[in-house]
C-alpha cells in the first residue's frame, strides 16, 4: 500500500500545481474571479450530467471485478487476432524512438500529464458562463467509460508488453515499478481494447479544438498533450495500435453523441443565478 | 493448383451451364469435394505478467511455425484460464506451461501424465489424449519390477515418449528468487527454494540482542542436521514478539488468495501452500521418503500396506483417523462417492491415487491399503497425496450445481468449490484472506512438528512416544515463522521492488531474467536459484488433427530451439532437456540426454542460428503434407 499512497500523493500534487498554472494562464484571474460566484449555479445546472457519470464510474468501480470474470469466461479472445493484425507495430515504435529522455517524457505523460488533461478541463469548462460544454464534456467521460466498460467486459486481450516481453519493454513499470502499484488499482492487464487513455484524452483534444474561441491558449496544449498520451500508450508497450485506433472512435464517437444529447440550453445563465434552470426544460444530459 | 477463390459463386454459376450441358455427374464429383485449406493452430499461454518465460517460448514456436507455412493463433490467457481451457476442457491445439511437481520427481509422475486409461478424465491425468501401448506398457512396467530392470523400464519409457512427443520438454528453469535474509535464513540453493519443505526448513534470524538464539540448525545447505537440535523452536520463540514472526512473501500468482482446493486443477500451480495446509502421509524429502501423518508403515504382504497413524489434529479440533485416510482414496478415486451415474475423479494426484485398490480401516489409526503388485517407490507414491478430513468433504460429494440447478458438467461440489476456510492437518492453517490481494496462514501449534516430545500422548506408537519419530531434525519445530503472508502484485518487476524496498521477504512467483539485475541493485535483496523440477513444456492436444500424428509432432518439436531459448529468453537460468526426468538423478539414459548444444532425438532446424524453413519444409513433406504455391501448410479435415 506504501508505494501506492506515495504514487497518488505525487499524482495529486502534481495535478494541483499545474492546475493552478493552467487555470492562470488559460482561464486568467479575471474570468476565474468573475466565474467563482456562478460555480454553485452552474453544477446544480449540470448535475444530471454529473450524476451520469458518477453512476457510470460507480458502476466501474462496484462491478469491475464481476465484469472481469464474465470477461474471461465468456468474453471473446482476441489477443491472437489483434497481434495477428498488425504484428510488431509496437515493438517498431519502440525500437525506433526508444530513448531516455522521451521514456522518461512518455511516463510523465502517461501518469501525471494524462491526470491533469483529464481534469483541466472540467475547471474550464466550469468557469465558463454557460455549461452546454461542461454538461456535454461529463457526458463524453461516462459514455466513454460505459462503452469501454462494455467493450473490456466483451473483448479479452492482453497488451504488446504481455505478448511480445522480448521485443516490447514495459517501459513505464521498468522505469517507474511504483506506478504499476497505481495503475493496477485502477486497471487490469488484460482490459486493453480500447484505450481508454487514448479514447478520454482524444475526447479532451477534440473538446480542446471545439472551445478554441473560448480558450485559444488551451487548444494547442491540450491537443499536444493528449495527442502525446496517444504515443504513449503504444511507445510504453501498454496497448496496440488497434487500441488505440479503437480508442479514437470511442473519442470521436462519444463527443459526437454527447454533442446529440446536450441540447445548449435557451438562453445563457448568468453568474449568480441561482434558480438556474428546472428539469424539463431543456432536453437534459440523460441519455 | 489454382485455389478456388469464391467457390461458392463459381459454382453458382458455372452448375447451370454444367447442367445444361449434360455433365451434372462430373460437376457434382468436383463440388463434393472440400478443398483443402491452410493449417491454423492455436497455442495457449500466459501473459509475460503471470509469467515472464512461457510467452517467450510460445512466441519462438509461433514465429518458426509461420515462417514453415501454418496459420498461427497465439493467444494468452491467465494461469486459471489456461489450466481450465487445457486440462478440464480440453479444448486446445497447443499450450506453453510448466509441469506441477517443483522437486525432481520419480518417474511414476508420467502414468498420471500419460497413460491412455485416462483419456477420458480430465484434470492433471493424460491431458494430451495420448493413447499408445508403448506407453502403457512402459508405464505399468516401471510400476512392476524394481532395481535395474526398473532402470531399463524407465529408460524405454522416456525413449518411447521422447519418440511420440506428447509433449517437448524446452528446458528447466532455475526458480530465481529475490529473498532478504534479515529475517529468515536458509533458504535452499540447490532446488525451488519456495517449496512446501522449502517453506519448512527455513530458520528465523536471531535478534541481536540475544545471542542464545543463533544455534538454528543450518539446514540451507541440506545437510541431514544431526547435530541441529538446538531446535527451530527456541530461535522461533525469540523472533515472537510482534509482526517480527510473520514471513511476507509477493507473488504475481493470486489463485491462492481465493481458492484452498487441493484437487483443483486449474487452481493449483505447484500445490505448495495446499501442501502446507493438507498433511501427506509420507512427504518425499530429497531421495528420502519422510513418514509424515503416518508415523509408520509397512507391507504386510505384497499387496497390502499398513500405515499407522500420527497422533493428529484436523485444525477444527476433531482428530485425523484411518477413516479420514480411507475416505480420502475412496474420495479422491471418485469425489462423488457413488452418488453420480459415472464416476468423477479428482483432477489432481489421480496416478498415485490410482495406485490404491481398496482400503481398510482397522482401528482408529491404522489402515490397510491395498496397492497391488508394485515396487517400494511406487507404493510410496501412493502415500503421497493430502489426507483430507471426511466430515468436511463427504458434504461435497454431489454433483455440481449453479444457483440449485444441476448441469451436466459431469463434476462434484468438491472439485468445483474454492474451499473457504479450509480444515486440514497441516502445519499451516488458514487465517483471513482477501481476493486479489492476500492472503495469511498461521503455523498450527497443534501440529506434530511443533509438539514437544514426551509427551506420552502417541496411543499407538510401539517403538517409541516421540510425536515426531522419523522426521528430519530440520523440520523439527518448524515453521519457523508464526505467520505467513501472500500478497499479489502485479508484475515479477513490482516483487522484486517489494522485496528489496524491505516490504517483503521473499518472492514466490517466476521471475523474469530482466529482474535479476535489480536484485543486484538492491543492497538488501539477494538471488537465491535452484533449478526446479517444473519443466516448460509445449503440450499438444493428440486428439485433433494433425497433432495426431507423431510425424507431425516430431516436426514441431524440432521447431523449438531450446538452446537459444535458454540463452535468450532464460538468459542462461535453465536447462535445455528432451527427457521430463533431466532433473531426477540417474534416470536419463544417454540416449535422450540433453549434449551440448542439441536435442537428441529433435535436434533444431538450424541455418547458422535462425530457422532452416527449406529443410522443415522437406521434413513435412517427407512425412506427406503439402503446401500451396503460396507456401502455406495445407491440412485437410481439419
Amino acid at each position: 500500500m506504501t508505494p501506492f499512497l506515495s504514487v497518488l500523493t505525487s499524482v495529486v500534487a502534481w495535478v494541483a500545481a499545474m492546475l493552478t498554472v493552467a487555470s492562470l494562464a488559460v482561464v486568467g484571474p479575471a474570468r476565474l474571479r468573475a466565474a467563482w460566484g456562478g460555480v454553485r449555479a452552474r453544477l446544480w445546472d449540470s448535475r444530471r450530467a454529473i450524476a451520469v457519470l458518477c453512476t457510470v464510474l460507480l458502476a466501474s468501480a462496484v462491478g469491475r471485478s464481476w465484469l472481469l470474470d464474465v470477461s474471461r469466461l465468456f468474453g471473446v479472445q482476441a489477443t491472437a487476432l489483434i497481434y495477428k493484425l498488425e504484428g510488431g507495430f509496437v515493438a517498431w515504435v519502440q525500437a525506433t524512438f526508444a530513448g531516455p529522455a522521451l521514456t522518461a517524457y512518455f511516463s510523465w505523460v502517461y501518469v501525471y500529464g494524462y491526470a491533469f488533461l483529464l481534469a483541466f478541463p472540467v475547471v474550464a469548462y466550469l468557469a465558463l458562463p454557460r455549461t452546454v460544454t461542461l454538461r456535454r464534456l461529463f457526458v463524453a467521460y461516462a459514455l466513454n467509460y460505459g462503452i469501454g466498460l462494455a467493450l473490456y467486459t466483451l473483448i479479452f486481450a492482453h497488451g504488446p508488453r504481455n505478448v511480445m516481453p522480448e521485443m516490447v519493454t514495459p517501459l513505464l513499470f521498468a522505469n517507474q515499478p511504483d506506478v504499476m502499484a497505481l495503475t493496477s488499482e485502477v486497471n487490469v492487464n488484460s482490459n486493453v481494447f480500447p484505450s481508454l487513455h487514448t479514447s478520454l484524452a482524444v475526447s479532451v483534444g477534440t473538446f480542446a479544438v471545439l472551445t478554441r474561441e473560448e480558450y485559444p491558449r488551451w487548444t494547442p496544449v491540450g491537443v499536444t498533450l493528449s495527442l502525446s498520451v496517444v504515443v504513449a500508450t503504444m511507445y510504453l508497450g501498454i496497448h496496440w495500435l488497434t487500441d488505440v485506433i479503437a480508442g479514437f472512435a470511442l473519442a470521436f464517437g462519444s463527443v459526437y453523441l454527447a454533442h446529440r444529447f446536450v441540447e445548449p440550453r435557451g438562453e445563457g445563465l448568468s453568474p449568480g443565478d441561482d434558480a438556474g434552470e428546472r428539469p424539463g426544460s431543456g432536453t437534459g444530459a440523460d441519455d | 493448383m489454382t485455389r478456388p477463390i469464391s467457390r461458392r459463386a463459381a459454382l453458382a454459376g458455372l452448375g447451370l451451364a454444367a447442367a445444361s450441358a449434360g455433365c451434372l455427374g462430373r460437376t457434382e464429383n468436383i463440388a463434393g469435394r472440400n478443398p483443402p485449406s491452410q493449417l491454423t493452430l492455436e497455442i495457449n499461454t500466459t501473459p509475460a505478467d503471470d509469467d515472464p518465460n512461457g510467452i517467450r517460448i510460445a512466441r519462438q514456436l509461433e514465429e518458426h511455425l509461420t515462417a514453415v507455412g501454418v496459420d498461427v493463433r497465439l493467444n494468452t490467457v491467465g494461469q486459471t484460464d489456461l489450466w481450465r481451457k487445457v486440462l478440464i476442457n480440453q479444448n486446445f491445439d497447443l499450450y506453453v506451461g510448466q509441469f506441477v511437481e517443483t522437486e525432481p520427481f520419480d518417474a511414476d509422475a508420467l502414468y498420471g501424465l500419460t497413460h491412455s486409461k485416462f483419456v477420458a478424465e480430465s484434470g492433471w491425468q493424460n491431458p494430451y489424449g495420448l493413447t499408445e501401448i508403448a506407453v502403457d506398457d512402459a508405464l505399468e512396467r516401471q510400476r512392476r519390477v524394481s532395481g535395474d530392470e526398473r532402470t531399463d523400464a524407465i529408460g524405454s519409457l522416456q525413449e518411447t515418449l521422447c519418440e511420440l512427443q506428447p509433449f517437448s520438454v524446452v528446458a528447466f528453469p532455475d526458480a530465481l528468487t529475490a529473498v532478504r535474509e534479515h529475517r529468515f535464513e536458509g533458504w535452499t540453493e540447490d532446488r525451488q527454494p519456495l517449496s512446501a519443505t522449502g517453506l519448512l526448513e527455513l530458520d528465523a534470524v536471531a535478534d541481536g540482542s540475544d545471542d542464545g538464539g543463533s544455534g538454528t540448525d543450518g539446514s540451507g545447505t541440506n545437510d541431514t542436521g544431526t547435530g541441529g537440535s538446538t531446535d527451530g523452536n527456541a530461535s522461533t520463540e525469540d523472533a515472537a514478539g510482534g509482526d517480527d514472526g510473520t514471513l511476507r512473501l509477493v507473488t504475481t500468482d493470486d489463485r491462492i488468495t481465493e481458492n484452498w482446493n487441493p484437487i483443483a486443477a486449474e487452481y493449483r500451480k505447484y500445490g505448495t501452500f495446499t501442501g502446507l495446509l493438507y498433511d501427506p502421509l509420507v512427504r518425499a524429502d530429497g531421495d528420502a521418503v519422510v513418514p509424515w501423518l503416518a508415523a509408520d508403515w509397512e507391507r504386510v504382504d505384497d499387496d497390502v500396506l499398513e500405515v499407522s497413524l500420527r497422533d493428529a489434529r484436523w485444525h477444527d479440533g476433531e482428530p485425523v483417523t484411518a477413516t479420514d485416510v480411507a475416505f480420502t482414496y475412496r474420495f479422491l478415486r471418485d469425489t462423488s462417492l457413488g452418488s453420480v451415474e459415472t464416476s468423477v475423479p479428482t483432477p489432481r494426484f489421480r496416478g498415485r491415487s490410482s495406485l490404491v485398490d481398496d482400503e481398510r480401516v482397522l482401528d482408529e489409526s491404522t489402515v490397510r491399503l491395498t496397492v497391488p503388485d508394485v515396487n517400494e517407490t511406487v507404493a510410496a507414491r501412493a502415500l503421497q497425496v493430502p489426507i483430507l478430513p471426511k466430515h468436511v468433504w463427504s458434504e461435497r460429494t454431489g454433483a455440481a450445481t449453479i444457483a440449485g440447478f444441476e448441469l451436466d458438467f459431469e463434476t462434484t461440489e468438491a472439485i468445483v468449490s474454492n474451499n473457504p476456510d479450509p480444515v486440514g492437518s497441516g502445519p499451516l492453517r488458514f487465517v483471513e484472506a482477501e481476493a486479489g490481494e492476500s492472503v495469511v496462514f498461521e503455523r498450527n501449534p497443534d501440529h506434530f512438528l511443533v509438539r514437544p516430545a514426551a509427551d506420552g500422548e502417541s496411543a499407538d506408537s510401539d517403538e517409541t512416544t516421540d510425536p515426531r519419530a522419523g522426521v528430519p531434525s530440520r523440520y523439527r519445530g518448524k515453521p519457523a515463522f508464526d505467520r505467513l503472508r501472500i500478497e499479489v502484485l502485479p508484475s515479477d518487476i513490482s516483487a522484486v521492488e517489494s522485496v528489496s524496498d524491505g516490504l517483503a521477504d521473499a518472492t514466490v512467483s517466476n521471475l523474469g531474467p530482466a529482474s535479476v539485475p535489480l536484485i543486484g541493485r538492491s543492497a538488501d535483496a539477494r538471488l537465491v536459484s535452484g533449478r526446479s523440477a517444473a519443466f516448460y513444456h509445449v503440450g499438444y492436444n493428440v486428439r485433433r488433427s494433425p497433432l495426431s500424428n507423431p510425424r507431425f509432432r516430431s516436426v514441431v518439436a524440432r521447431l523449438i530451439d531450446k538452446s537459444a531459448l535458454v540463452d535468450d529468453a532464460f538468459d542462461g537460468y535453465a536447462r535445455a532437456a528432451a527427457s521430463p526426468l533431466a532433473a531426477s538423478p540417474n534416470a536419463v539414459p544417454d540416449s535422450v540426454a540433453w549434449d551440448g548444444d542439441t536435442d537428441p532425438t529433435h535436434p533444431f532446424f538450424a541455418d547458422e542460428g535462425s530457422l532452416d524453413v527449406e529443410a522443415a519444409r522437406a521434413a513435412l513433406r517427407d512425412i506427406g503434407y503439402r503446401f500451396d504455391d503460396e507456401g502455406r501448410l495445407l491440412s485437410r479435415g481439419q
